[in-house]
């Protein structure tokens, strides 16, 4: 769990002043005394810091805001405003089925080891692309790979509409094929409105929520 | 400012590049945009680190003498 702000930059604050210290007077770490201080100050500190801000700026990296912040993904957060249940992002994101503070990352990092991590380093490729080359147009950015049923299944899996829903069970065949990712569950005819950026002009959008 | 002790001035840099780096960490935290995070990482933990090395070289470099 993330520290505070306020937290962090006290403990950051703190840091400061303890190294201002020992910059103004380093011969205080000529004493015993004074080698245990700078240990603390110079090396624990100093990394504790690091650890927390690390920690905070990978939580506030999952927010909704934070995603949306760059203006190629502003249709796709506009895409969460369409008054249609049929398209999938903005019913989970209107309907609390994903957090709507965190509606990108629920979705779209990996479930499966190092999914954050991966998420991370594909943000910082979209950061270099940002600000040191062209970005695609809204309508042209696509995922790293298809869309894979685990991550839908993290919530769906067990859940009494999906496991009993009359569509999927009227093809015995079909859920195992959707749990084993052989049929895509937004891609073969089912689920396949998500972000609509292409269309949003057509689209009626909710005025609530935000 | 700087100490004549090539120890206590290897300290004292180190403290100087992790006072830096702390401020970009703290400006950082007031940036919400997703440069702040790169920002965070690349510039204030690349002179922590190095305040750190730094600091750690000092204290392993020092002389000790003979007993």
């Amino acid at each position: 769990m993330a520290p505070p702000a306020s937290a962090l930059l006290f403990l950051i604050a703190a840091t400061a002043i303890f190294i201002a210290w020992i910059v103004i007077r380093p011969g205080i770490t000529s004493t015993r005394g004074g080698k245990i201080l700078a240990f603390f100050v110079l090396f624990l500190m100093p990394l504790f810091c690091l650890g927390m801000g690390t920690s905070y700026h990978m939580e506030r990296s999952k927010q909704t805001q934070f995603c949306l912040s760059c203006h190629e993904m502003e249709p796709f957060g506009k895409s969460l405003q369409v008054d249609d249940p049929a398209h999938l992002a903005a019913a989970h994101f209107q309907n609390h089925r994903v957090p709507a503070d965190e509606a990108c990352f629920t979705c779209h990092t990996n479930y499966a080891m190092f999914g954050t991590f991966r998420a991370k380093l594909h943000g910082l490729k979209h950061v270099y692309v940002h600000y040191l080359k062209t970005p695609p147009a809204p309508e042209a950015i696509r995922l790293y790979d298809p869309y894979n049923n685990r991550e839908c299944l993290h919530c769906h899996l067990g859940a009494r509409s999906f496991e009993e829903g009359a569509v999927h069970t009227a093809d015995p065949e079909l859920l195992p094929a959707v749990k084993a990712n052989r049929i895509s569950c937004v891609s073969s005819g089912c689920h396949e409105t998500v972000h609509n950026v292409a269309t949003l002009g057509k689209e009626k959008l909710w005025k609530g929520g935000s | 400012m700087l100490s004549g002790d090539s120890m206590e001035r290897r300290v004292q840099f180190a403290g100087i590049l992790m006072l830096l780096g702390l401020l970009v960490e703290a400006f950082c935290l007031f940036w919400t945009r997703p440069i702040g995070f790169v920002l965070f990482l690349g510039i204030g933990g690349l002179l922590l680190t190095f305040g750190v090395l730094m600091y750690l070289l000092a204290v392993l470099s020092r002389h000790h003498p003979e007993p």
